[in-house]
């Protein structure tokens, strides 16, 4: 989804004019009359089109950042446990991968035990066994390969002092009492440890065959396909994995022989090549690219296309946030009238219109898996709620308007950009908040944003689920004890409360998240009351295929195609 | 003739040996904070200071300047401690967003950029020279009008506008050509040729427009010259007058301003290589700018700026073989 | 580019023409003034963009939700882009904002800095170039070769390298001024030298020099009337450069960003909207066309109506 803004303008030139050059003329007999049978979907080339490696870079899995193993990744890399693929709601819980089940908790949650499957090999025919998952885990430690999920380090007892294996020490807080077992041991109880393991930081790496950073040149797969070769933000090549079969995998269906991935391509061109469905673009899809509102318009007049075109959400909130350790942001009144004042309306269409995004009221993304609890305490409607705001602001002590200073990135693909700045300041304007932009470069944003000591009083930011429970959409936020002085700090209005911490703690101990979901909901509407952010919108995903796809649909859990389960025969 | 020869490569040396040190000076020495810019986006702070150490920035000046030049001549190692970024000569830098030496970068991508620039300046060269030659001889004429009103208008015309007009013509209205995707021509020569064939229109119109103008103008005052004169007095038919003796002084800022021209498009055709995808370098210095990828950034500029000063020399020597006139001094 | 200007240029008359003559040439032809006129209106209009949207009734920040089909990505009810009474260019998807507002406001900057970049590159120039025709041997091998660095540097690649570096908090316009300007004083530089070493050897400088006039008065009375004609000449050729240049910068995404406006960022975000609302395309890409062309046309009448003799760009009276 995120794309250089110049490259994304110019590149968009492309989809405009050659729009003709679209399926209007070529969509001749399309071969998806055939039914999608997944006994008989064997055979053919998938092309995945996209804007960035989808590997993020680097086919380390200890390197590899993903929300419930990826797309592509998750193809090469199998996890102890891994999203349930299946579109709708269903697809948010979390089922097993390489083990038997998803986890038997014990000891209050702290303590997780796993069993491994039988006749699981890596693609050389060497057996998977608890060590090499061991192995992949405690490597993820060390400094030569950084990245990856962060939760390790916090959760895993003894995480934080861990500097990976290659010097001879060892996480003691990951057992392996035998080759099918593997027991990890928590700092504190974390009911929702089964969504973490479906990290690729829980793929198996065995031992003997890892050479440190050399490692991604040939990493072992243990999924359907193996690398056949990558070069890192160009291309990727994937061949079906021999040791792999269905038999031992009842998530993936794997149908295409051949998986190859183009990366660096323009947002527009992906769309414009998806839309025409010439040649190989037929049996292509893409992992990272959505429609932009010009390409939505143009498609809505094409029933062809729109049968193509299909939606999925990913559980994101964009949302201004507040320091409140700045004046005026201090006094809950302030906010609370910038809350009345936000015409949604105008937010929603500078991001393209209520086809790809909806208003938000409340922090959590309204999807059940994360025990979502319709509240809208500061009542706006599409435009506004001026007078109030106003009356707010007198009470406050600003009876002749405020002028406040906005904080924004430069570019607007993530939606914390000039378009949603402008729309803002467009919006406030009306109850006398005078609103000045202040755009921080692309580069540098994340960091400012996310030190206590650099933040900005009032700004946009972003936020999306690493899996769809509640938890980590709202501890990062509003967890006063993960407020991190040195960056990296989500928890912008520095929530402290002791009460809010201790429930968090509480609802940790929740094993099963689907009674977790209704007090996640409760502590979101809590902490709604004290007007801490002001969400704006929850996007909206809409995506094209090529026309010889089969069986596509965006999951609930990311709002991503899963070229596991499409077909392109 | 060798005498100049030595004196033309001290100059050029001499000359690159300051757009070096220019480019060093306003990428790694003024900038407050080099090592941040070379790290890039999402940086953190083990890796910063691992890149800090790597780029020796701890050293005085002139240490890390000499390095720097060493570096072109010889290759360097960026080392900081166990983790070593081997860079072989002629190195013009380390990405470390990328994880490979600026000059690999460029090399991939060198090919796309040639082919682009090469097909482009035949097309240019042909389309503008003729049309300029056609417009002098017709000089007042409606000919003459014609092709200076178009050249008038393709010229102004910013390439983003005249690229999109040639799209929508040939691609979407007269379904003649799908739109491009880079082949490389050892792949499939007549894909490549193809796909390129909006590109290279895209880029020679504008380019044309400039060549004919210049071709007219020298053609004219070529053919007000005494020797000119002399010739039809001989006799000697028209054809062989303009073919002959009268291109040879025009062709001769031609010839200068194409060696320019084809130094600077090699990497400066960003305009048309980000609307048509083409993944070259002038696609790369937007993206490495997106994405404040300092070393990449300095390394091309280096390589256009030297592109452009072997360029001019080797116009200069192609000046005198064409122009008997000229004298080499 | 630049050598190919130069020419264009043509070379300091004989004596420097007179007022009155150079006007009637100017006015006799009309292509030249159909130029200028554009070129005066288009910059009169960007001066009085304030005044010119207070008539409309209209400005370029408020956001009309109402008029746009949410649902279809944003785009403007109504034909031609929501033209009309209220709105006479129409509005922009996704916002609402008023176009004719807005082009105007983006005139503003594209003038501002096209004008702006002029005045650096004809300042450093034509400074650079006097000094190095009239200086002694030394200055001049020093300075030439200084001129000669400056036409090689690839301009808009090292613009692009310079503004990657510079924070984002430096204002835009007078970045773009600046660095489009300091790598584009070469051309001014070589013709104002160029011209200076051969006026040195005309008669009424050398009568000056004997007269005992310091080199400054020489540099500024007698020496600049007669480099005047072909430096406006080049001038105005600069200009509609320097307004592709921004245009093309800012269309990169490099240039002026949102929310400030020019036609080259316009363009940018209006591309992809080609084929759902042609009209958001149509206005800054016929704006910066026309302007350009009217410059370019102007430029080359004030050469022939200084200099008749000079080649022209259009042919025609001779």
């Amino acid at each position: 989804m995120r794309t250089s803004p110049a490259l994304l303008a110019t590149a968009a030139l492309l989809a405009a004019a050659t729009a003709a050059c679209s399926s209007d003329g070529s969509s001749s007999s399309s071969s998806g009359s055939a039914a999608f049978d997944p006994k008989t979907c064997q055979g053919g080339t998938l092309y995945v089109l996209n804007q960035s490696d989808a590997t993020s870079h680097h086919l380390d899995p200890a390197r590899i950042y993903t929300s419930g193993g990826g797309s592509v990744t998750s193809l090469i890399f199998r996890t102890l446990t891994t999203r349930h693929r299946v579109p709708g709601q269903a697809g948010d819980q979390v089922v097993p991968d390489l083990a038997t089940d998803t986890g038997k908790a014990s000891d209050g949650a702290k303590t997780w035990t796993y069993h491994l499957k039988d006749g699981l090999k890596f693609d050389d025919g060497t057996p998977i066994t608890s060590k090499d998952i061991k192995w992949g885990v405690e490597r993820a430690f060390a400094p030569e390969l950084p990245g990856g999920i962060p939760y390790l380090r916090d959760w895993l007892a003894g995480g934080t002092d861990y500097t990976g294996p290659y010097k001879g020490k060892e996480l003691d807080s990951i057992q392996t009492p035998d080759d099918k077992t593997i027991v990890f041991k928590l700092r504190k109880p974390e009911g929702d440890f089964p969504y973490v393991a479906t990290a690729t930081q829980f793929a198996p790496v065995p031992k003997a065959k890892d050479n440190g950073t050399g490692y991604e040149k040939h990493p072992v797969a243990s999924g359907p396909y193996k690398v056949q070769s990558h070069e890192q933000d160009k291309s990727l090549v994937l061949v079906r994995n021999p040791y792999w079969s269905r038999t031992v995998d009842d998530q993936r269906l794997a149908c295409p022989d051949r998986v190859e991935g183009t990366y660096g391509l323009n947002a527009a061109v992906i769309n414009q090549r998806l839309s025409a469905s010439a040649g190989k673009d037929a049996n292509a899809i893409t992992v990272d690219t959505d429609l932009s509102p010009a390409e939505l318009a143009r498609i809505s007049t094409d029933p062809n296309l729109k049968k193509r075109a299909v939606k999925g959400e990913f559980g994101e909130t964009d949302y201004i946030a507040f320091n409140t350790k700045v004046k005026p942001f201090d006094d809950a009144r302030v906010r609370q009238a910038i809350a009345y004042a936000i015409g949604r309306q105008s937010v929603v269409n500078a991001v393209g219109g209520s086809s790809l995004a909806k208003a938000a009221t409340t922090f959590l993304p309204d999807q059940a898996a994360f025990g979502y609890q319709p509240y809208d305490y500061f009542p706006a409607g599409p435009n506004g709620n001026a007078a109030k705001a106003k009356e707010l602001l007198a009470q406050a002590g600003h009876p002749n308007g405020l002028t406040i200073t906005l904080a924004h990135r430069n570019a607007d693909y993530n939606h914390d950009g000039p378009a949603v700045a402008t729309a803002v300041q467009a919006s406030l304007k009306q109850a006398g908040i005078t609103v000045k932009l202040k755009p921080y470069d692309d580069a540098g944003y994340g960091d400012t944003i996310q030190k206590p000591s650099t933040e900005p009083g009032i700004f946009l930011a972003t936020w999306g689920a690493d899996w769809p429970t509640g938890g980590p959409f709202l501890a990062p936020i509003f967890d006063g004890r993960q407020i991190l002085k040195e960056g990296g700090n989500f928890n912008a209005s520095q929530l402290n409360d002791p009460k809010i911490n201790a429930e968090f703690d509480a609802i940790n101990k929740i094993t099963d998240p689907v009674q977790a979901r209704p007090r996640w909901g409760a502590l979101d509407a809590t902490i709604g009351k004290q007007a801490l952010n002001v969400p704006l919108i929850h996007p909206i995903y809409i995506r094209l295929t090529g026309k010889n796809v089969k069986n596509a649909y965006l999951d609930q859990w990311r709002g991503s195609y899963d070229p596991a389960m499409v077909s392109v025969k | 003739m060798t005498r100049y020869l030595l004196r033309r490569f001290a100059s050029t040396v001499v000359l690159l040996l300051v757009m070096v040190a220019f480019v060093y000076v306003i990428f790694y020495a003024l900038p407050a904070n080099p090592a941040v810019l070379v790290c890039g986006k999402g940086c953190g702070g083990g890796q910063l200071a691992a890149i800090d150490h790597k780029l020796g920035l701890d050293q005085p000046e002139y240490v890390q300047f000499w390095h720097f030049l060493e570096g072109i001549f010889v290759g360097r190692d960026y080392s900081s401690g166990p983790d070593v970024s081997h860079c072989a000569a002629p190195c013009l830098g380390f990405s470390f967003q990328n994880d490979q030496p600026v000059l690999s970068l460029i090399g991939q991508r060198l090919p796309v950029s040639l082919s682009l620039t090469t097909g482009a300046m035949v097309l240019w060269l042909v389309i503008g020279v003729s049309a300029g030659v056609l417009s002098a001889l017709r000089v007042g004429r409606f000919t003459d009008r014609a092709v200076t009103a178009v050249s008038v208008l393709a010229f102004g015309a910013p390439i983003f506008v005249s690229g999109m007009l040639l799209l929508m013509l040939f691609c979407g209205y007269l379904h003649w050509l799908d739109f491009p995707v880079y082949v490389p021509l050892t792949d499939d020569p007549a894909a490549w040729a193809k796909n390129l064939l909006l590109p290279w229109f895209t880029l020679a119109i504008a380019q044309a427009a400039v060549y004919a103008r210049l071709t007219r103008t020298g053609m004219l005052e070529t053919l007000s010259e005494d020797h000119i004169l002399t010739f039809r007095a001989y006799g000697l038919r028209e054809r062989r007058i303009v073919g002959r003796h009268a291109m040879r002084g025009t062709l001769t800022p031609i010839i200068t301003l194409s060696a320019y021209d084809f130094g600077y498009i090699l990497v400066g055709a960003m305009l048309t290589e980000t609307l048509f995808g083409l993944p070259g370098l002038g696609q790369l210095i937007v993206q490495s700018s997106n994405n404040v990828d300092l070393p990449v950034v300095a390394g091309l500029t280096l390589v256009a700026g030297a592109a452009i000063v072997v360029a001019n020399t080797a116009a200069d020597l192609l000046y005198a073989v064409v122009d008997r006139r000229v004298v080499l001094t | 580019m630049t050598a190919e200007l130069i020419t264009e240029a043509g070379a300091a008359p004989e004596a420097p023409a007179r007022g009155r003559q150079v006007r009637r040439r100017l006015y006799a032809d009309r292509m030249a003034m159909a130029g200028l006129v554009i070129a005066v209106v288009m910059v009169v209009a960007a001066l009085a963009a304030p005044l010119l949207v207070h008539l409309e009734g209209q400005d370029a920040t408020t956001y009309h939700p109402e008029l746009l089909d949410s649902a279809r990505g944003g785009v403007p009810r109504g034909s031609f882009g929501g033209a009309g009474g209220a709105h006479w260019l129409g509005v922009e998807p996704t916002t609402g904002r008023d176009l004719f507002a807005r082009a105007l406001g983006g005139a503003r900057i594209s003038f501002l800095v096209a004008f702006g970049t002029l005045i650096v590159q004809i300042l450093l120039g034509v400074g650079i170039g006097l000094a190095a025709g009239l200086g002694g041997k030394v200055a001049d091998a020093f300075l030439g070769r200084l001129i000669d660095l400056a036409i090689s540097f690839p301009q808009l690649i090292f613009a692009i390298a310079l503004l990657a570096i510079v924070p984002g908090t430096f204002p835009r316009p007078i970045l773009l001024m600046m660095v489009i300007g300091l790598f584009g004083w070469g051309g001014t530089a070589r013709l104002v030298r160029g011209q200076v070493l051969s006026l040195r050897t005309r008669d009424y400088v050398s009568a000056a020099r004997l007269s005992g006039a310091s080199r400054t008065r020489i540099a500024l009375r007698e020496i600049l009337p007669g480099i005047s004609a072909p430096l406006v000449t080049y001038a105005a050729l600069l200009l509609p450069n320097n307004m592709i240049s921004e245009a093309g910068l800012s269309f990169l995404g490099i240039g002026v960003r949102p929310p400030a406006s020019s036609w080259g960022q316009m363009l940018s975000t209006a591309t992809t909207w080609f084929q759902a609302d042609p009209t958001y395309v149509l206005v800054p890409g016929l704006l910066l066309l026309v302007n350009v062309l009217a410059f370019t046309v102007l430029a080359d009448g004030l050469r022939t109506a200084l200099d008749p003799k000079a080649p022209s760009l259009r042919g025609g009276r001779r």
